[in-house]
């Protein structure tokens, strides 16, 4: 495998408590990724660490064979522009029209000309399907417009990763398959590394190439799609055939933790 | 990213080569602006030795184009590999632009 990102036995912490125990995993480069896990178990922070936004407690991070972990803030900005991130949110400046959205990374990273900016911006809405809407603010938009806008500005420095977090949250089924085939298509055309943090399971099959499952903070599988559907991992098999967990207090327990003893 | 600019069979060729990226691209646009300026046309752009465009790198000649066809310039793109006409084919921009195999072909449209 060509890895363009390696984590080597990460650890972190939220005070006291462990979030993810010594964790080991690779992601392929120019392939979509993602990171399939219930709620609550580190993928989210695995993801904050993936970016360099967390410090974990141990363990490395090398992206493109550089540790990120131990890199001081400048080095990590280089690696950053890099990188495209969708936020759940999409994480749009309510003040600024899309075009004014969209371009502040080049405006503020690159010596483009404002005229070329323009053009750069126009071509990133169209890719996600917003042509003509550069004049308008997010607070017109609907929620998957919204989401669109937001990968439109991630993608404005061409990164070489994009990093999704749960980027069908708060969409319906049929949004959320057009955010999925727009994912399909940036992967085919601009070979980029993808990383797709998910519950999804629709999702998962539609756009992964490889597969990372955590569970209770450590990684349960990593391979490809179809290793992931004949793995004979119960917890596996529990997430996709979305089967609830089995209750872990018994009465007693439970009557001894809501009493307080 | 490297560009020069040649006389080659009575006709302006600029010749690309290297990676055309964000930090290439303002070197890029100033020359060809300059061209565009002095109603240099028809242009080629000889884009053989280009290992890869970026969006800023294709915004730039749809820039170049918008200027040579607000005075009836033509400008000619020749010579562009795979990997490079795959990014202009996505964006459409090969049904915008004028595309000849080589710098020959685009020399005798």
């Amino acid at each position: 495998m060509d890895k363009a990102i390696d984590v080597k036995d990460l650890v972190t912490h939220y005070g006291e408590r462990e979030i993810l125990k010594k964790i080991s995993f690779s992601i392929p480069r120019g392939k979509t990724t993602v990171i399939l896990g219930g709620s609550g178990c580190g993928k989210s922070t695995l993801l904050k660490h993936l970016i360099g936004l967390l410090k974990p407690t141990r363990g490395n991070i090398l992206i493109n064979r550089k540790d990120i972990v131990s890199m001081n803030e400048d080095a990590l900005n280089d690696i950053r522009k890099r990188m495209g991130i969708l936020f759940q949110g999409a994480a749009l400046l309510n003040s600024m029209t899309l075009m004014d959205n969209v371009a502040l990374p080049l405006r503020e990273h690159t010596e483009l000309e404002d005229s070329t900016i323009q053009i750069m911006v126009r071509m990133k809405l169209d890719l996600v399907g917003l042509s003509g809407f550069e004049g308008f603010y997010p607070s017109q938009l609907s929620g998957g417009m919204k989401k669109r806008a937001g990968l439109a500005r991630a993608m404005a420095l061409d990164p070489e990763f994009l990093f999704f977090d749960e980027p069908s949250a708060g969409l319906d089924p049929v949004t959320a398959a057009g955010l999925d085939e727009l994912i399909l298509k940036l992967r085919n055309v601009f070979k980029m590394t993808i990383v797709v943090v998910t519950h999804e399971l629709p999702s998962v099959f539609m756009i992964a190439d490889y597969v990372i499952m955590l569970d209770l903070g450590e990684v349960i599988f990593s391979g490809t799609l179809d290793e992931l559907r004949v793995s004979g991992n119960p917890r596996i098999k529990m997430f996709l055939d979305r089967r609830p967990e089995a209750e872990t207090y018994s009465p007693e327990d439970y009557f001894r933790f809501i009493a307080g003893d | 990213m490297k560009i020069e600019v040649i006389d080659y069979k009575g006709k302006k060729v600029m010749e690309v080569s290297g990676e055309i990226d964000m930090h290439a691209s303002p070197s890029l646009r100033k020359e060809l602006m300059s061209l565009v300026s002095k109603k240099t046309t028809p242009l080629l752009v000889d884009l053989k030795g280009v290992s890869y465009i970026d969006s800023s790198g294709i915004a730039t000649f749809v820039e170049g184009l918008k200027g040579m066809m607000a005075f009836g310039g033509k400008l000619k793109l020749a010579s562009i590999p795979a990997g490079v006409m795959e990014i202009f084919n996505f964006s459409k921009l090969d049904k915008v632009f004028e595309i000849y195999g080589d710098l020959d072909d685009a020399v005798n449209s």
